[in-house]
Order: C-alpha cells, then structure tokens, then sequence
C-alpha cells in the first residue's frame, strides 16, 4: 500500500480507518482463538471446572498460536517488501 | 518545520477523495483477509492438524513447526500467485471470445 498519494487529510483518515480495523481484527483474534482452544482442549466433561491438563493445554495452545501468528508475520512482511523491491 | 503555521499544530492540506480512500480500504481489507486466512491454514497443517483434539505439549514452537511454517507460507503465496495468473487468463479469454462460462 502505498502511502505517498495521499494528502494530510487522506492520511490522518486512514489512520483512523486502520486504527478501528486493528481493534476489530483483535477482537476476532481473541474470539477465535478462545474457540480454537476450547475445541482444542476440553475433551473432560465429568465435571465443570477445567482439569489441570486442560488448563495447561489451553495456556499451551494461547502461547503458540500468538507465536505461530507473530513468525507468519513475519514472513507476509518480508515476502511484501520482496514484492515492492520486485515492482 | 513550518513556515506558514507558525510552530504550532499543523493543520491538515487537502480534503478527503472519497474513491481513493475507498480503493485504499479495498485493498487493505483484501490484505488482512489474506493474512488471516494465511494464519489459520498454516495452523491447521503445522501444528494442530485435529482441530478438534490436540495435546499442546508446550507454548513454544517446536523446531518442526518453526520450518513447516515458513514452508507453508512460501507454498501459499505461490499458490496465490498461480491462482491470480490463471484467473486473468481465463478473464481475458472470456473477454476475447466475449462470454464467460457460457
């Protein structure tokens, strides 16, 4: 995306266009991320509270979806620089 | 610095092209589409094929799931390349013979 066409009000808009998407997108991160490790996780159904394993399973399953999430990042990041150098 | 403000708050130049900021939009909703997409994919055929039963044995990337991912998202923007490249063949194609799946 590139940003040199826009003025300073075309800019100070899109700030604030991508700042009510990112918070958007978050939301959708933390509920889907809930869902993928309740799906995950709870398998026990003898009682309401999480076992121990199903707790450390679903901190398991946070920390490496957010790490998953963070190198996929990075990789889309230098795949787009390559594209723009190629361009 | 400014030279017709003073040194104070800049106010903003221009006013809004409602096209180009909806061409921009666009396009960054087709970006983040695609990155999520990409996200969940790779999730799914690197770490945790069973969605619905899977041990996480630790929250740290194992060596196995760090090269599947860069892997996976190499293999899927190729994939997104072909894809592109034979969509507008078959757009122009349509085009030259002036049908579409007709």
């Amino acid at each position: 995306m590139d940003f040199s066409q826009f003025n300073g009000s075309e800019q100070a808009h899109m700030t604030k266009v991508i700042e009510k998407k990112q918070m958007q997108d978050f939301m959708r991160l933390y509920s889907g991320l809930v869902e993928k490790c309740f799906n995950a996780c709870a398998q026990d159904f003898t009682s309401k509270a999480l076992t121990t394993n199903e707790s450390t399973c679903v901190q398991n399953c946070t920390d490496k979806f957010l790490k998953h999430s963070e190198r996929v990042g990075a990789r889309f990041a230098e795949h787009n620089a390559e594209q723009m150098q190629g361009k | 610095m400014s030279f017709l403000f003073g040194g104070g708050n800049r106010s903003v130049e221009g006013s809004v092209d409602p096209a180009k900021i909806e061409m921009a939009v666009a396009e960054l909703d087709m970006i983040t589409d695609v990155f999520n997409r990409l996200v969940n994919s790779c999730h799914t055929k690197c770490i945790s094929q069973n969605p619905n039963n899977h041990r996480y044995v630790e929250g740290d990337l194992l060596k196995g799931e760090s090269v599947c991912i860069d892997r996976c998202t190499a293999k899927f923007f190729e994939v997104n390349k072909k894809v592109g490249e034979r969509m507008s063949a078959m757009g122009s194609a349509a085009q030259a013979t002036g049908s579409f799946g007709r």
